[in-house]
């Protein structure tokens, strides 16, 4: 099956949920330039939060973060029996395998990215996403 | 084997009877009966005397030994002194080996103590090494993230607004030093993982003529760059089980050095494939300047390079043929390297087919 290239998504509204302001802030600046709206959540605890009061198109969850990380956001979200609900993408900076991530995938995260993030395919993720 | 106890027994037991015997004899043989009486009762008191220091002396002498002897070997066996076996005599040659063994015991358990000491501190050493340089990889890939997403929106036309000549070039100069630096953390990691044990590797059936020719694709304008050539030699129809993003890694660390110790427009690397029974023999070979033999275990060692002296032309970390030794082993198979120097070198790699 053969999908067009679609250069644009529709507009979005994303949660990003990471701890370093570095990464958000570069991802914010990308995400806001091709027309998203981007909402910060600097831990797990604030980004679960997020998630459980307000209705986001696409969540960004960075799976390394200090105390309440990535894999406990999602584990929570499974325990409620949301995790599918949501449309989420998982960075991780491969410290963890790639069997690892496929098993994430099967238990209902929508796509993962390895850091360095690359944008262009973050881009393309979206663009997926807009179109199921 | 001789006990001491039986030999005791029987050499009292025999000079009791001779004693006892004579007495008989004497009682028989004797012209005067009431002394031959006598001497008879008394010979026998002696023989039963005889026999009774026999039992005392055996009990003083084998009783200690035994319960040393049964003290060592749980000794040998569990490395502690065992309770129970107190030792209390008189005999001197007795008490000293109990006293020496004992001093000996202690020495033994102490220096145990002191090893494990040892043994805990340095694995609880390597824990906190092996928790140090994963931090400390994450922490280095971290600030990457942000880094490249800046590049990779300034590389884009009007994204961030427009840039001029000079300044897009800037941005591609930081762009090619990041990706080196981000190369250079990923064999950290993958030296690290391969340390550990934790490299995985995901086999899928594999053509191997693609596989080369995709590998070709990647290197050709290195090597058109460089103005060396580039070329490939191969059995057709070869198809392997195995992990072939982690082939290309084995292939891209041996052409980029090949292409580093091979001279500009005289330069010539080449890499293959040839099909042998049960697995397939890679190799990347170049006319460059060669591995002197003492050199050729060294260059496979971890962070080893023959030329360390700060004017070096090229830039590495040595750690590019650990990582094609830890893949290649990881697969199952061997790696192996021939040269001669200022002529060619070449290096072989052998993985099984499944
Ligand atoms: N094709 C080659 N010709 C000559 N020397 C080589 C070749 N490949 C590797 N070496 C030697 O082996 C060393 C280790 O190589 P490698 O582990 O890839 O580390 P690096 O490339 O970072 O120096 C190199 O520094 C070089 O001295
Ligand atoms: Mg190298």
């Amino acid at each position: 099956m053969k999908k067009t290239q679609k250069e644009e998504s529709k507009k979005m509204k994303i949660l990003i949920v990471d701890d370093n302001e570095q990464i958000t802030k570069m991802l914010t600046t990308f995400l806001e330039l091709k027309g998203h709206q981007c909402t910060i959540a600097n831990d797990g605890n604030e980004g679960l939060s997020q998630i459980k009061e307000n209705i986001y198109d696409v969540i960004l969850l960075d799976l390394a973060m200090p105390e309440f990380d990535g894999y406990s956001v999602i584990k929570n979200l499974e325990d409620s029996n949301t995790l599918k609900d949501h449309k989420i993408i998982v960075f991780t900076a491969s410290t963890i395998t790639q069997d690892e991530l496929e098993n994430l995938v099967k238990r209902g995260v929508t796509a993962y990215l390895l850091k360095p993030i690359d944008i262009d395919l973050l881009h393309s993720k979206l663009v997926e996403i807009a179109d199921l | 084997m001789l006990s001491i106890k039986y030999t005791l027994f029987s050499v009292s037991g025999v000079s009791s009877f001779i004693i006892f015997y004579m007495g008989v004899v004497n009682f028989l043989t004797s012209a005067d009966e009431s002394t031959g009486m006598i001497l008879l009762i008394f010979s026998i008191f002696v023989a039963i005397g005889t026999l009774l220091a026999t039992v005392h002396i055996s009990k003083i002498i084998t009783e200690p030994i035994e319960k040393l002897a049964k003290s060592m070997s749980e000794f040998s066996k569990t490395n502690k002194r065992a309770k129970g076996y107190e030792i209390k005599t008189n005999v001197s040659e007795i008490f000293q080996l109990n006293e020496d063994f004992t001093s000996m015991e202690e020495k033994v358990e102490k220096t145990i103590t002191v090893q494990n000491e040892y043994v805990e501190k340095l694995k609880d050493m390597d824990r906190k090494k092996i928790e140090f340089s994963s931090m400390v990889s994450h922490e280095l890939k971290t600030p990457l993230v942000p880094i490249l997403g800046y590049i990779q929106m300034l590389q884009k036309e009007n994204f961030l607004g427009d840039l001029n000549d000079k300044q897009i070039d800037a941005v591609n100069e930081i762009y090619i030093s990041t990706l080196k630096l981000q190369r250079l953390i990923g064999d950290i990691l993958t030296t690290q993982k391969l340390d550990l044990g934790k490299l995985d590797f995901n086999k899928e059936n594999t053509n191997v003529s693609d596989l080369l020719l995709s590998i070709l694709k990647e290197f050709k304008p290195i090597a058109l760059e460089k103005n060396i050539i580039l070329e490939m030699d191969y059995d057709e129809n070869i198809h392997i089980l195995t992990d072939k993003d982690r082939i290309n890694q084995v292939f891209s660390n041996l052409i980029k050095n090949a292409i580093d110790f091979v001279s500009a427009k005289t330069g010539i690397v080449t890499i293959g494939a040839k099909d042998q029974d049960d697995h397939v023999e890679f190799f990347v070979s170049d006319n460059g300047q060669g591995i002197s033999a003492d050199k050729q275990s060294e260059i496979f060692k971890k962070f080893y390079q023959i030329d360390t002296s700060t004017s070096r032309k090229r830039s590495g970390s040595g750690l590019g043929l650990a990582i094609c030794k830890g893949i290649v082993e990881g697969l199952g198979g061997k790696i192996r390297v021939e040269s001669e120097e200022n002529v060619k070198t070449t290096f072989f790699f052998n993985i099984p087919k499944n």
